[in-house]
């Protein structure tokens, strides 16, 4: 499997996390699957809404976009493609920082973890180190081959 | 000097990475949709024992007490999913339904031992009730969850007596009933008549026959209710039959 394959894997996996949480979130779905942490107390905190919309739907968006790009990735010319790997690391580095920030509000400020929000936390950085290593045979390829260093 | 060319990047199979995507996807819809399954169904309702009467003086009850559906809720101020019912979903249930008189909802204490602070929201409920202010009080409870829960504090008195003054009580009454822990007996029976019914978690709603043990939307709770109105009125004809014969 390539790396942008294993990255496309795991953005459907997170995907379908966000779906579950969103079902929970909008009433669809009545409990959560949850063997371990708080998840409820998350999913019911403030904090579990952001720019008006649950944070489980951003996170829709987000893998959305990622399975995407990923899956385009794999496509024709693009295959060879340094800037997709670029967005690959930039979309993922976002996913990063903002799965880091939510943590912190569990552990620090809510005081409950989400078991689910960890899998997806989880999740995203290892996509984006999968990016990075992707990005790094992408510029070695580009500059054996001569390839000015721009997108 | 001949520069050594990097090996391209790995590709991997195209046709058996399409193959595990597409089962893993399968295997998530099947997931999510036996969940969604699961949350809605009749199904996950029990049949309870109609040998136990529904509480009549107890609790706390919104709407007309001879609705012909009614409505009996064991929560615990402490329980998150409790606060989600009561401050997104309960709104809909009280203007659609309760306000048309078609059903009436009765609110009992349930508490969960993990939560550390239940206990004294419900007695600030209680001594609210003391003066004709229980919903109001109920309601500023549970919007306040984050401030009062013993996630926020070991000390949840001093939000619970900004509450009390927020809904215009007579703060000093409050604080005094409060303080006796003066509805002390009617939380624990509440607790007992909820043991009683095998209440497990909350919420936990009796619907007509049907006791659910989850939250639900207003969709979900409308069908409840109209299942139960519907069997209250083909129980109706046989009950003036039987009172004619008598």
């Amino acid at each position: 499997m390539s790396k942008r394959q294993f990255v496309a894997l795991l953005a459907l996996l997170g995907l379908l996390i966000a779906i579950y949480l969103t079902l929970y979130k909008t009433g669809a779905i009545a409990e959560l699957a949850c063997t371990t942490g708080s998840c409820e107390t998350v999913q019911m905190s403030r904090w579990a809404t952001f720019l008006g919309l649950p944070v489980a739907a951003w996170g829709i968006v987000f893998y959305v976009v990622l399975l995407a790009l990923a899956l385009s990735g794999l496509q024709g010319s693009l295959a060879e493609s340094r800037g997709v790997s670029l967005a690959l690391v930039a979309l993922t580095g976002w996913g990063v920082i903002f799965s880091a920030w939510l943590t912190y509000l569990e552990l620090f400020v809510i005081h409950a973890i989400c078991q689910w929000c960890v899998v997806s936390a989880i999740l995203v950085t290892i996509a984006f180190a999968i990016s990075w290593l992707d990005l790094r045979d992408h510029s070695r390829t580009d500059a054996a081959l001569g390839v000015p260093d721009s997108t | 000097m001949v520069k050594k060319q990097a090996p391209p990047p790995k590709r991997g199979n195209p046709k058996a990475f399409y193959l595990v995507l597409a089962a893993v996807a399968l295997i998530g819809a099947y997931f999510l949709y036996m969940q969604m399954r699961g949350g809605s169904s009749a199904a996950s309702a029990t049949t309870i024992d109609p040998s136990v009467p529904l509480p009549k003086a107890e609790g706390y009850l919104l709407g007309n007490a001879d609705a012909p559906v009614q409505v009996v809720e064991y929560a615990d101020f402490e329980c998150p999913v409790c606060a989600y019912f009561a401050t997104i979903t309960e709104p809909d249930i009280r203007k659609r339904l309760v306000e048309s008189g078609q059903i009436s909802l009765r609110y009992m204490h349930y508490h969960i031992p993990a939560h550390p602070n239940t206990w004294q929201a419900s007695m600030a409920a209680a001594c609210a009730n003391e003066q004709g202010k229980f919903w109001e009080m109920h309601d500023a409870i549970y919007n306040a969850q984050d401030r009062w829960a013993g996630t926020a504090t070991r000390k949840p008195k001093g939000v619970l007596k900004d509450l009390a003054g927020q809904v215009r009580l007579n703060v000093s009454q409050w604080e005094t009933c409060f303080d006796t822990q003066k509805y002390q007996a009617q939380l624990l029976a509440s607790q007992q008549d909820a043991e009683k019914r095998q209440v497990r978690g909350t919420p936990t709603f009796i619907i007509g026959s049907k006791m659910i043990d989850h939250n639900m939307s207003y969709d979900q709770f409308k069908a409840y209710v109209d299942t139960a109105m519907a069997s209250a009125k083909a129980a109706a004809p046989n009950d003036s039959a039987a009172k004619k014969g008598s």
